[in-house]
């Protein structure tokens, strides 16, 4: 290296360093509780992820024990995500009215408009057969069917599965369960097909037909389907699931290390979708209030629970990646005697409801289809933050939801709740006690007064007490000196004499538990405080730094 | 929220550029709230903009797949078989559509034991609602060195002579699947043979004759089988009858009923399979069937622990059991195997007695519907085979 750089880089390392010092650890607006989106997004364009590429670099080329992981970077100041393009906090946060949960993002008897419907497009991509139509009122739906044999299975998951992740907080589409009549339908003079020849061509009464006898016919002739409304804005490719797009300016954080995508190893694990593939996503760049930016859907969440587009969930489906080299070499010199839980679980197989049980289920070694980036950066912190979503459905939420399939079979209805809560509750014990549980600090009154999510869950009994060391905050220089040290044998601590009274002061409060039932509650969690006007204001928190 | 960004650059620039980045996202947190933080960072980042644009590997992969699977039309790679025994077979196809669902194909290949192959073909899919497809195709094929045992179920190992055959193929098929699980198909071919069977030292029948048959093939099959090409479930019961034509004088026409049977039986959750077959051939009447069209055992879709046309009578029996297990669901298949079957001069002589059997161990590569890569180690009382296919087994 030339000396004229090695200089040039010092002083720059030394400029930064001196401002970086100057930096405040908080600033007045702290905790965001909305990601900015600043800058317009009006120049993206579409791209499409190769689902084959993405396959192989996913199943082959990606590190499945990442060394790198880090705390995740969209999360602010008291260790929450703030509501995005990407997510918005709904259960846990605030209270869900039964309507809200059930509906999803659908509107109230508002499905596709009876009457005569236009084919307007094949389907695409996807193994599962369908095709967009326009309905009477001129809007545009895309149908899915269920697979012959296995009527309800399909559309009830989609819609199911839909409701469910909505309720979580990420950007669902607009569905509903419906009934399709063949006689309703004519094709437009769009509506082209995909020939072996790679050239597209119009559909023809053929091409129906071949759709149709991949479907689920009831008795009756029709069909039992999912209409999805076409998603508002312009239509951009699915997203991946690591790196930044480059044409989107307000997509500063890696994919990777955005948590409410880290967290589907957790939500994904509860409702077994295994498909979690860029495929499966969507971005739509829409405009409001004058600016562009871009909106990310977890498009298709339609591969969860026991059952896929054309049947049931391969036998291994969530218990093991497409290819894991290590089984492959055991499975073959033991002539398959290797065994691995998928081939003891205990499954109650209904045809609508596939291959799902709690009982075998362990949310640690849940696997989707292929290694997705996101989740295997998930560290202890944010399957904590997912765990308390799952933890906030109570079990009347999760049988309403499941509700919201409309299965004829009560039997399959209740095994599909059941299983639900039995795997929420494997969730729970999982990863709420794994680490410091504390939450919901507040400090009122000379009281700190907090909870502790997994004894309220309870997955773990309560410690024999709790400590709380005591320290002024210095928010420029982000020193702290000790104030003092108080205990409690509950969430409830007094604070020391001496805390500073003057606004815009800050205290830090290091919390961990006393002879713990877990060792992990001895690492404290930081609460960081701010003297205002009202009183102390949370605005930190650090569980795992 | 990150107030940096990440530095990836090369050293020593990446360093430079990393520090002015430094630099930069410092002054900007100098800002008096977090969302001017933010702000900034996403200023920084619409001045370098750029539309994705794929990397090397991923052109090149996309490229790939574009080639040999989105866009069938074209040059590709097949490892197909010329004729059995001719081993290790290469070979180049080009395929062009000429409608949407139909096109015209000419390949070549070429074994290590010099047979080869070449053939045009022009195949049309998909009509009465995706029931019906239909090929028309012609060809010649040329075996160069066939090896002959003679007739019987008794004949003896070792070297043999072998003899060369030349086939000139013109015809039509089509395959007709009125329900997921009915097949039914037909053929008709106008077959012209000629063989060197100079070298041969047992009785051949038909031996020079060089007949030209009108080959006439129709078949009904109950097919659950995913696919032909690969499966671990359901199974195919179907005859086949064939009516050789003689075109000159007739002597050597004969008609030939094949029997297939196969069923795959899952067991543990697809963590193994049993896989059985049974196979009958038998030529009707009294016909006399010249010894290259003769039925036979012994081949890699037969006795795999023999050579190919080890034995050779009008009527055969074949039977197969495969123990398989799956290393990879998705892509990886073991067996264990063993066959046993006889020829007989005549059908009643179709029992179980003097079967002759092999044993082996296989190793499958596959895809969903269809098994690109099939090695089979198979050993009979003649010794080790090793066989290598593009096709299952059964």
């Amino acid at each position: 290296m030339k000396p004229a750089v090695i200089v040039l880089f010092c002083l720059c390392f030394s400029v930064a360093s001196a401002a970086r010092n100057d930096a405040p650890k908080f600033y007045d607006d702290d905790p965001l509780i909305v990601e900015p989106i600043t800058q317009d997004a009006s120049g993206a364009v579409e791209r499409e992820i190769d689902l084959f590429f993405d396959l192989l670099m996913n199943t082959f080329a990606l590190d499945r024990t990442p060394v790198d992981v880090v705390r995740a970077q969209n999360v602010n100041t008291i260790d929450e995500v703030p509501d995005s393009g990407w997510f918005t906090n709904r259960v846990l946060k605030r209270a869900i009215t039964p309507d809200e949960l059930t509906m999803g993002p659908a509107r109230a008897g508002d499905g596709p408009a009876e009457g005569p419907w236009v084919i307007v497009a094949a389907k695409s991509a996807g193994a599962a057969p369908g095709f967009t139509v326009r309905d009477a009122e001129g809007e545009t739906w895309f149908i899915q069917f269920d697979s012959p044999g296995y009527g309800e299975a399909a559309t009830g998951a989609v819609v199911v599965a839909n409701r469910l992740f909505h309720a979580i907080g990420y950007w669902q589409v607009d569905q509903y369960i419906s009934v399709l009549r063949p006689e309703r339908l004519t094709i437009g003079e769009t509506a082209r097909m995909r020939r072996p020849s790679g050239e597209k061509t119009r559909m023809t009464k053929d091409d129906l037909a071949a759709i149709f006898a991949n479907a689920d016919r009831r008795q009756d002739g029709s069909y039992r389907i999912v209409a999805a409304r076409a998603v508002p804005g312009r239509t951009l490719g699915g997203f991946a699931y690591s790196g930044t797009r480059s044409d989107d300016p307000n997509d500063i954080v890696p994919h990777e290390h955005r948590r409410e995508l880290r967290a589907l190893k957790v939500f994904g694990a509860w409702a077994n979708l295994v498909d979690l593939k860029a495929g499966n996503t969507l971005d739509t760049v829409i405009t409001e209030n004058g600016r562009s930016h871009i909106r990310h859907y977890l498009q298709d969440v339609g591969s969860g629970f026991g059952i896929g587009a054309n049947g049931p969930h391969r036998w291994d489906e969530g218990f093991e990646y497409l290819y894991e080299g290590d089984k492959v070499w055991k499975r073959a010199v033991s002539f398959g005697f290797y065994r691995q839980p998928w081939q003891s679980a205990d499954y109650y197989e209904f045809d609508s409801i596939g291959r799902f049980e709690s009982d075998v289920f362990d949310p640690r070694t849940w696997k989707s289809r292929v290694p997705m980036a996101a989740e295997l950066h998930a560290r202890d912190d944010d399957a904590f933050w997912a765990a308390r979503r799952v933890m906030a459905f109570t079990d009347e939420m999760i049988r309403a939801i499941v509700h919201t399939g409309q299965y004829s079979d009560a039997a399959a209805e209740a095994h599909l709740a059941k299983t639900l809560i039995g795997r929420k509750q494997k969730i729970l014990q999982a990863y709420l006690p794994a680490i410091n549980p504390i939450t919901d600090p507040a400090l009122t009154g000379g009281t700190l007064t907090f909870g502790n999510a997994a004894v309220e869950a309870g997955v773990a009994t309560a410690p024999r007490g709790y400590s709380a060391r005591w320290f002024r905050f210095d928010n420029r220089s982000r020193a702290s000196s000790s104030i003092g040290e108080t205990t409690a044998d509950a969430a409830r601590i007094a604070a020391p004499g001496g805390l500073p009274s003057a606004a815009g002061t800050f205290i830090k409060v290091d919390v961990s538990a006393i002879d713990p039932p877990h060792e992990s509650w001895k690492r404290p969690v930081s609460m960081y405080f701010r003297q205002t006007d009202g009183g102390w204001k949370l605005v930190g928190l650090e569980r795992m730094p | 929220m990150r107030a940096l960004s990440r530095i990836t650059a090369r050293w020593p620039l990446g360093a430079l550029s990393g520090a002015l980045v430094l630099a930069a996202s410092v002054t900007a947190s100098a800002q008096e709230n977090r969302a001017d933080v933010v702000a900034d960072e996403q200023r920084q980042k619409a001045g370098t903009l750029t539309p994705w644009t794929p990397g090397r590997v991923e052109s090149m992969v996309i490229k790939l797949k574009q080639d040999l699977i989105d866009s069938p039309s074209g040059v590709y790679p097949t490892f197909d078989s010329v004729y059995s025994g001719g081993g290790f077979t290469l070979g180049a196809g080009y395929r062009q559509y000429y409608t949407p669902t139909t096109f015209w194909n000419v390949k070549g290949m070429y074994s290590f034991k010099g047979y080869n192959l070449i053939e045009g073909s022009t195949t049309s899919q998909g009509w009465l609602g995706g029931r019906l497809d239909w090929t028309a195709y012609g060809g010649r094929r040329d075996a160069t060195e066939v090896e002959y045992y003679g007739l019987g179920n008794d004949t003896a190992g070792g070297d043999v002579p072998t003899f060369r055959m030349t086939q000139l193929y013109i015809g039509a098929s089509t395959e007709y699947r009125p329900v997921r699980w009915l097949r039914a198909t037909g053929d008709a071919a106008y077959e012209s043979y000629e063989d060197e069977p100079e070298d041969l030292t047992s009785f051949a029948p038909g031996a020079s004759a060089n007949p030209d048959f009108l080959h006439l093939r129709g078949g009904l099959a109950y097919d659950s089988r995913r696919s032909p090409g690969y499966t671990r479930t359901g199974g195919m019961y179907g005859a086949t009858l064939h009516a050789y034509i003689d075109q000159d004088d007739g002597t050597h026409s004969f008609e030939r009923l094949d029997l297939d049977a196969v069923q795959h039986i899952p067991i543990g959750r697809e963590t193994w399979a049993i896989s059985l077959r049974g196979r009958v051939q038998t030529t009707l009447g009294d016909d006399d069937v010249p010894y290259f069209l003769m039925p036979s055992v012994g081949g890699g879709h037969s006795l795999r622990g023999y050579s190919s046309f080890r034995w050779r009578e009008p009527h055969t029996l074949l039977t197969s059991a495969e123990w398989r297990w799956f290393p990879n669901l998705e892509g990886i298949d073991m067996a264990l195997f063993a066959d046993a079957g006889k020829v007989a001069p005549e059908l009643d002589g179709l029992d179980f007695k003097d079967m002759h059997t092999d044993y082996g161990i296989g190793f499958r590569m596959h895809g969903l519907l269809s098994t690109p890569l099939r090695v089979d180690f198979a050993r009979g009382s003649e010794g080790w085979h090793l066989n290598f296919a593009g096709s299952a087994a059964f």
